[in-house]
């Protein structure tokens, strides 16, 4: 989460520490910078058109969660409409079958990752490769860290299909990140 | 317990939801098999990975422009 804030939000303190996370979940959504611009102008003016009911930081950021979600699905549905492409059962698009053959360990540090700026552009590819309720899932819990339960009342899903979709999300995630991190055979 | 067990509760246990006795049985199949082994360690390196992340984007100076355009007009609206 951001840092604690002073009591009296102004609409210039919102712009400052806000904008930019309202931004970044947006874009990791909807995959572009052009609708992530859209939904950040108009999350932001519903949050300074809200300021004077908020209590305290970790209300306000509940809350732009929700409305930053929300806005990002209308803003897809549009799209979509827009689109009509049929999407079909969610929840069988991702497999979960275990491993068939040898998995490699993976080249990261057991701490606290550092990651530099290519790896870091290698698991935004890959959010942005994963089907879209995947993504919103992964996105929220993996990214965000928010819990299953909060991610469920955003997303209108069950705690349960919460974390089917999730585990689905990580074990494509993991195949798709795989060739970038595993060990080198050495020779 | 198998592999394909293991993937229906590898969420539970890596999210420590597991119960003990469970959690246990899990850890002997891991420990016993090192393809399922290597499996919940990339797993769980891709869920660290990704919180690692930065949560603030950053604003292109053209769009941070235009949002502070946006801004001053609702606000210059919303005294006037």
């Amino acid at each position: 989460m951001v840092a604690p804030l002073p009591e009296t939000l102004t609409p210039e303190l919102v712009f400052h520490e806000y904008a930019p996370r309202i931004y970044n979940i947006a874009r990791r959504m909807l995959g572009n910078d052009t609708d992530a611009e859209d939904v950040t102008q108009d999350v932001l003016l519903q949050v300074v058109r809200r300021l004077d009911t908020f209590r305290g930081d970790s209300q306000i950021a509940t809350w732009l969660h929700r409305v930053t979600v929300n806005a990002a699905l209308a803003h897809r549905e549009k799209r979509a409409n827009r689109q009509k492409h049929e999407t079909g059962d969610v929840d069988d698009v991702l497999e979960t079958a275990a491993p068939e053959s040898e998995v490699k360990r993976w080249n990261v540090s057991p701490d606290e990752p550092v990651l530099a700026a290519e790896q870091h552009a290698i698991i935004e590819k890959a959010i942005k490769e994963l089907p879209e309720p995947f993504r919103d899932v992964y996105l929220l819990a993996d990214v965000e860290g928010l819990p299953n339960a909060d991610i469920g009342n955003m997303l209108g899903l069950s705690v349960a299909a919460v974390k089917s979709r999730l585990h689905r999300a990580r074990m494509r995630m993991r195949d798709l990140l795989a060739p970038h991190f595993e060990e080198r055979d050495a020779s | 317990m198998t592999c394909e067990e293991l993937m229906a509760v590898l969420a539970d246990y890596v999210g420590g939801e597991l119960v003990v006795e469970h959690h246990a049985t899990v850890k002997i199949h891991i420990d016993g098999c090192a393809k399922c082994g290597s499996y919940v360690a990339t797993y769980t390196h891709t869920i660290r990975i990704s919180r690692a992340l930065p949560k603030c984007g950053q604003l292109s100076a053209a769009f941070e422009a235009k949002l502070r355009a946006a801004l001053a007009e609702h606000l210059g609206e919303a005294t006037s």
